[in-house]
């Protein structure tokens, strides 16, 4: 009894040096790994909101991509199509040729144009007998008033000519 | 009435007059048209008309005008068929009716587009070396 007395107060006073020594060397290791881990939450606080940035701008960026230019008044917008014309067979030269392969290509460029601006006429018919397609039709339809069209860029090559064409069109041309 | 001077005002002013008209002479309306047919990316016809005006148009004359180089030839249809290229480029800014029509039938496709200026009246100037053209708005 007289033992275990001395051995419980020998340890109680162990106990107690220790945690007099322990304590502050712990304290001052939790003061430093906080002071660190602060410094890397706000390091990862910034990063973080870099990246919700750059995630929103892609989204913003993918958004405006999906969905057509619109319109707006004050601004203006620059239509860029291209159209494709085919020389014909019985040209006298190769100067002929293009000439006539471009003017077609105009004519579809203007199409393409007049496609974007006021639209399409879409008509579809088809004939089924005994559940088979006996024929099948679709009709397209433009009719339009294209005004200063310009001609970016020509290139013909084998026959075809690939003409770019744009036109800039602004909310008061269409004001009425 | 004759004045105190003699009739320098008189002809001073019969001068400018003359003067005035002689240069204006050279001006002259003419009824321009011009439509051309492609079919299937091909381009399978064009006419353009040219006629001069029977009457006076009414209208502003356009800002932007198309000057061509001539040699002494006071033929529009010359001049224009010796500038066909410049001159078609200028119709089309100025404006070409579309009309296009495409059928496609058992996965076959045929088209037409046919672009049309419709008869529009144009000022034309013929100097010496050159020719003005330009339309009345």
């Amino acid at each position: 009894m007289k033992y275990s007395l001395v051995l419980a107060s020998l340890l109680a006073a162990s106990s107690l040096f220790a945690a007099q020594q322990v304590q502050p060397q712990v304290q001052t290791v939790d003061t430093a790994t906080l002071q660190q881990t602060n410094d890397e939450l706000v390091q990862v606080k910034k990063e973080l909101s870099k990246v919700r940035n750059e995630i929103q701008n892609v989204h913003d960026k993918a958004v405006d991509d999906a969905y057509e230019q619109v319109l707006k008044e004050n601004k203006k917008l620059t239509i860029t199509v291209v159209g494709q014309g085919v020389a014909p067979m019985n040209t006298t030269s190769p100067a002929q040729a293009y000439a006539l392969a471009k003017r077609a290509a105009i004519a579809d460029g203007y199409r393409a144009i007049a496609e974007k601006l006021k639209g399409v006429r879409v008509e579809g018919q088809d004939t089924i007998k005994n559940m088979m397609v006996q024929k099948s039709t679709v009709r397209t339809q433009v009719e339009a008033l294209v005004k200063y069209a310009n001609v970016v860029e020509t290139a013909f090559k084998e026959g075809l000519c690939e003409v770019e064409m744009e036109i800039v069109i602004s909310h008061a041309d269409f004001a009425q | 009435m004759r004045s105190r001077d003699g009739n320098s005002n008189l002809s001073r002013r019969l001068c400018s007059v003359v003067l005035f008209y002689s240069l204006a002479l050279d001006a002259s309306e003419y009824l321009i048209s011009y439509r051309y047919v492609v079919k299937d990316a091909i381009l399978y016809n064009d006419t353009l008309q040219i006629s001069k005006s029977m009457k006076k148009c009414q209208g502003i004359v356009h800002s932007d005008a198309l000057i061509l180089d001539i040699n002494d030839s006071k033929d529009l249809n010359k001049i224009v068929s010796e500038n066909e290229q410049e001159f078609t480029s200028y119709i089309h800014k100025l404006g070409m009716h579309i009309n296009y029509s495409d059928i496609t039938q058992n996965l076959q496709n045929h088209s037409t587009a046919v672009l049309t200026l419709k008869t529009t009246c144009f000022k034309v100037d013929f100097n010496d070396n050159f020719v003005k053209i330009a339309p009345l708005q």
